[in-house]
């Protein structure tokens, strides 16, 4: 084999194994573990101090049960920031019963912190964000976003 | 347990655009005509230990600047004072610390001084396990050179919310202090109304007077309060039966507070809780009444003045906006200047801005005093006027939390 075509097939090989390393690294950087990462997630911002954010929690935890069935996941932000494991104390006092994201994977969503709470984004499986509901919520005001979003299917609608 | 604000590193924080002393350009408007002036930032040793957060400054009669600042250490917090002698700071003195203290960024001690007194609170959970927490408070007597006990300022015994604490020394060793007060909150019927509460109390911590000054306000915002020529006035930020969450202000004259009335119809209506409460500072019959809204999800920072002692106000001026997250102060200068802090985000940073009006309200310059974090644990910058100089503090949440404070120096207006 003539050392032309040994440079050439090294050259070739070099670059593949760049290219098999470069996907693999991006495969890796981009895969999200996040709770509800790739679904349409309902993002709500809450705090302990936060009334409201208090008030609505019940109704969140219901809608994250019935909302799972439609391929919606409901995940919880802790506004203060708080290290991991006093936010879990936390959500457990506030009886949160659906996910509540990391500080990195709050960081990967890529939103703007709230101006009040509780917020709530609803974002397609994409990461997009669609909606942004200020203030406390209700059941029929987060089901009519999903509606007008497809998300869910509109009822009243013959 | 101590419930506190995280304090470690998180990325892409205070980047501290000023030296010890650095001179830096700032850009100035009037009208269609502009010019630059420059602003000296001068970053002073801080008094405070790595750990520390939460500061505030504050100064008295004479003009003698007082910092305070919590310090943290494992389950432990501590709330202490530094004065500053010319250039450098006093021994720290411990006013209080304790096991069970509730830390927020947003809800935080606060300093009143003045030659005959000084009065300073802290947060202390009143139940074990939940959001429940009183403040406490100490007083100094300068006639008995000492300390008061910790005393709880509320006398309702309701565990509730209790907190955004303003204080404002109001002459004869004597303290205005105002809170949000939920003693209201905890009904049978679910969670009922914040109310706004104030108090004056002596110089040993004794109650001389309380009102209930408003049934129903917004629960999470600080509360503001400054001596006008005829007497206090105190900023809150309202909520309407309609869920408007203006700010308004209630003013004591003739004895009596005033029916609480908006600065400005801002129409902001929001079921929650904006965390960005106003600020307020006054010179004689002059007042600054400062505030963020953010009305069809459009933040800004507004300015208000008024020159009859808060009974009548400008129309807004516009400070910031669009890309403001608020956490303002107000100050203003022997010159009569205003000044005005908040936090700006650009992309990936986060700017600690000052900007200086006229008493008149025309934009004299905007300084960005450094670069900061968006973080909740960066809390909200602090402004004193000392002369026609700023002093500023905040929280350094870059390596760990640490307490800054810089001296602005305006060489020019």
């Amino acid at each position: 084999m003539s050392e032309l075509k040994l440079d050439f097939l090294s050259r070739i090989s070099i670059k593949l194994l760049i290219a098999v390393v470069s996907v693999f690294s991006l495969s890796t950087i981009n895969a999200d573990e996040a709770p509800g990462a790739g679904k349409w997630r309902l993002v709500n911002y809450w705090s302990e101090w936060c009334a409201p954010c208090r008030i609505e929690i019940p109704m969140l935890n219901t809608l994250s049960e019935q909302l799972a069935a439609h391929g919606v996941a409901v995940v919880g932000v802790n506004f203060d920031e708080d290290p991991r494991e006093l936010t879990l104390e936390i959500a457990v006092e506030l009886e949160i019963k659906f996910p509540v994201l990391k500080n990195d994977e709050v960081s990967r969503l890529g939103l703007r912190p709230p101006d009040v709470l509780p917020t709530t984004y609803l974002l397609s499986p994409d990461g997009e964000q669609v909606a942004k509901l200020i203030g406390m919520q209700t059941d029929a005001k987060i089901r009519k976003q999903l509606v007008l979003n497809g998300v869910l299917p509109d009822v009243d609608k013959k | 347990m101590i419930r506190n604000i995280s304090l470690k590193t998180c990325s892409g924080l205070l980047d501290l655009a000023v030296g010890f002393s650095t001179r830096v350009l700032v850009v100035a408007s009037f009208g269609s005509f502009s010019a630059a002036y420059s602003a000296e930032i001068e970053l002073l040793p801080s008094p405070a230990s790595e750990r520390s957060s939460l500061s505030r400054i504050v100064s008295d009669e004479s003009g003698n600047l007082y910092l305070s600042w919590v310090m943290q250490d494992g389950g432990f917090a501590g709330l202490f004072y530094s004065t500053l002698n010319g250039t450098s700071w006093s021994e720290p003195q411990m006013i209080s610390g304790g096991d069970d203290w509730f830390i927020n960024w947003a809800d935080f001690p606060v300093m009143s001084v003045s030659s005959k007194s000084k009065a300073a609170n802290w947060l202390r959970m009143s139940a074990e396990g939940t959001y429940d927490y009183d403040i406490d408070a100490r007083f100094y007597d300068a006639e008995s050179d000492s300390w008061s006990d910790a005393i709880t300022l509320h006398k309702d015994g309701v565990s509730a919310e209790h907190g955004f604490v303003a204080m404002l020394s109001v002459g004869e060793g004597n303290t205005l202090i105002s809170w949000l007060d939920g003693r209201n909150t905890k009904t049978d019927a679910g969670y009922g109304q914040m109310t706004l509460r104030a108090g004056v109390f002596n110089a040993r911590g004794e109650t001389l007077s309380e009102w209930e000054l408003d049934s129903r306000v917004c629960d999470c915002c600080q509360t503001s309060a400054a001596m006008s020529a005829a007497g206090p006035v105190i900023v809150y930020r309202d909520r309407s039966a309609e869920e408007i969450r203006d700010i308004y202000i209630t003013r004591y004259t003739d004895g009596i507070w005033t029916s609480p009335v908006a600065i400005h119809d801002d129409q902001w209506e929001i079921a929650g809780c904006p965390v960005n409460g106003p600020s307020v500072a006054a010179k004689g019959n002059f007042v600054a009444v400062g505030w963020f809204s953010a009305k069809d999800d459009s933040p800004k920072v507004r300015l208000a003045l008024s020159s009859d002692n808060g009974e009548h106000f400008s129309a807004p001026i516009l400070v910031a906006g669009p890309d403001t997250i608020g956490r303002i102060d107000t100050a203003i200068l022997a010159n009569g200047q205003v000044a005005v802090s908040w936090l700006d985000t650009t992309g990936e940073e986060t700017q600690l801005m000052v900007s200086r009006f006229s008493p008149r309200g025309a934009l004299i310059d905007s300084t960005v005093v450094g670069r900061t974090s968006a973080s909740r644990r960066s809390g909200f910058p602090i402004i004193e006027a000392a002369g026609d100089d700023l002093f500023i503090t905040w929280t350094d949440t870059n390596d760990g939390s640490a307490v800054r404070i810089a001296r602005i120096h305006f060489a020019s207006q």
